[in-house]
């Protein structure tokens, strides 16, 4: 009896810390909230006595006012849909296909050594400088950005799955030798899975090269997107579309590294 | 040949990095006696892990042959060794039923037949109950347990084992060790073990090969008999004779330096 009591107290011990834990999470969101609200409020107030100049900083109420008109007329999603394709095509392709070439350059000391100038080289192209070229061979469509993005994304994962690849530890690849199982086996049961966590980081940093790769590949050349709204705003001066623009891309950035977060709980949920 | 050998080793040299060599192991040659308990003490870098690699074919001797019930297998991996490596090394992402079944799964045994077999182990083995948990949910101890699980479950006739409890405390290594010397007797294997320790060789073996560095060689060879049938290491350390043993295998590590 004297036993379950103490069992029970513990449990409300931990129960009580999980709550205070629970409720520090809960003082801190408000406090962050509490901040971008006061700042978004004196952006507000300035602009409407004047102290700020609408005509360079907008106003939150008129990038509001902007958002709901696009929401309305359905342009924003248009827009989203058309950044959102470019992006996420590009990221799945590119980490995709850059993971796997990454993982596989395990497999052959030779060609990792023979490519590693050539990787080196061509991933320190800025995809500034080779969009211009993308563009005039994949066209202005979405097949163009959906390359630039794969560009932005599969060398950063190429060198994050090689890496996580090569710090397999020596000794694991020696009990599945004294096993005597095959490069196959010891690549698909041990080389793969142990290489996870950094293929995953590969992920987490293409979220932002591909918002990038796929916003730049509008600039250049669009008639539809979120690069597309921002640039039209800014080249006529209407600074609370380019700002609407911005808040878009930042909620749509938001998502993704939720989307990613999940597939990270899936794909690493043996940590904890 | 002699018919109560299992394993053998004659004349093995070792040398590493072709351009500016040097010998780690030199002319070392010992034998493992059916159902014998071999340990082998020395320094840290005499090359009693490379010797291991050698034995369990991963690594190519430069010279020497290793023979299994008189066949040569020198750098050949053979099924019936099984190798328990210094670490532990779970698979984090594996369950530990998943963990203990990887070399049946290896050798292309299909998983629920490899599960099925692993039941009884897990009950002898006293991890009932652990199957589907993580090895970031285990203790050290329990982790090691499961590192040699996984080799007794290929039902190697030979065991060789690396300094494997080298991290624990005293008393679950005292525990483990206990433990394995019973499994090991039941079963009726030949183990080859690696330790730093001369009051575990002791403890444990039949014999003891002592080990100096640069270059790695045995320099002497010794048969333990304690005279006790115990199992348990606290039993067999009391043995009137294991102070004797400990004093000889002592002096001849400090002369050989
Ligand atoms: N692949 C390698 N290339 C070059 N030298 C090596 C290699 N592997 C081991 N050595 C060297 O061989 C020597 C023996 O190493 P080994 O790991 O066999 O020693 P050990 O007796 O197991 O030591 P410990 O007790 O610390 O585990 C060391 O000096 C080590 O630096
Ligand atoms: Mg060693």
């Amino acid at each position: 009896m004297q036993n379950t009591a103490a069992v029970a107290a513990s449990g409300k011990r931990m129960s009580a810390m999980k709550m205070k834990k629970l409720e520090g999470n809960v003082k801190l969101r408000i406090a962050q909230i509490g901040f971008l609200a006061v700042l978004l409020l004196l952006w507000e107030v300035g602009a409407r006595m004047g102290w700020i100049s609408t005509f360079l900083f907008a106003s939150p109420g008129k990038i509001c006012d902007t958002l709901s008109n696009r929401i309305a007329s359905g342009e924003l999603f248009h827009d989203i849909w058309v950044t959102g394709k470019e992006t996420v095509l590009g990221f799945l392709f590119g980490s995709l296909l850059g993971s796997f070439l990454g993982l596989l350059l395990w497999c052959s000391e030779f060609v990792a050594k023979f490519s590693k100038p050539y990787v080196a080289a061509i991933g320190s192209i800025p995809v500034m400088v080779l969009s211009p070229l993308v563009i005039i061979w994949f066209g202005t469509g979405i097949a163009s950005k959906v390359a630039i993005v794969t560009f932005s994304c599969i060398f950063v994962s190429l060198s994050s799955a090689y890496e996580g690849a090569m710090q397999v530890d020596p000794d694991l690849l020696n009990l599945m030798r004294s096993f005597g199982a095959s490069k196959f086996q010891i690549f698909c049961k041990v080389v793969v899975p142990s290489s996870m966590t950094w293929v995953v980081s590969g992920f987490k940093m293409n979220i932002g090269f591909a918002i990038v790769g796929a916003i730049v590949g509008e600039y250049i050349s669009s008639d539809a997107g979120i690069g597309h709204m921002i640039l039209m705003g800014s080249n006529s001066f209407h600074i609370h579309v380019t700002l609407a623009g911005l808040v878009t891309t930042m909620v749509f950035v938001f998502v993704l590294n939720i989307a990613v977060g999940a597939l990270e709980k899936v794909l690493l949920r043996w940590k904890r | 040949m002699d018919e109560n050998v299992k394993l053998e080793a004659k004349g093995i040299y070792k040398e590493f990095d072709e351009e500016n060599p040097i010998t780690i192991l030199r002319d070392v040659s010992f034998v493992a006696k059916k159902q014998e308990f071999v340990s082998f003490v020395g320094p840290s870098g005499c090359g009693k892990t490379t010797l291991f690699n050698i034995i369990a074919g991963l690594l190519e001797p430069t010279g020497g042959n290793i023979y299994i019930d008189s066949e040569q297998t020198t750098g050949t991996v053979s099924s019936q060794i099984g190798y328990v490596l210094q670490k532990d090394l779970l698979l984090p992402w594996r369950t530990i039923e998943e963990n203990v079944i990887l070399g049946l799964e290896v050798r292309g045994m299909k998983k629920s037949e490899a599960k099925d077999r692993a039941t009884e182990y897990f009950k002898s083995y006293k991890l009932d109950g652990y199957q589907k948990k993580y090895p970031s949910e285990l203790s050290g101890g329990m982790k090691q347990r499961v590192a040699l699980m996984r080799t007794m479950i290929m039902e190697p006739e030979i065991i060789l084992m690396d300094e494997a409890y080298k991290a624990l405390d005293y008393p679950l290594k005292i525990d483990l060790e206990s433990e394995l010397l019973s499994t090991v007797k039941e079963n009726k294997k030949t183990v080859i073990y690696i330790t730093h320790d001369i009051e575990e060789a002791v403890t444990l073996s039949d014999r003891v090969y002592i080990m100096k560095a640069r270059p790695g060689e045995i320099v002497r060879e010794m048969e333990i008999d304690l005279g006790v049938d115990s199992t348990r290491m606290n039993e067999r350390r009391a043995s009137k004779k294991f102070n004797d043993y400990y004093e000889t295998i002592w002096q001849s590590m400090g002369t050989s330096k």
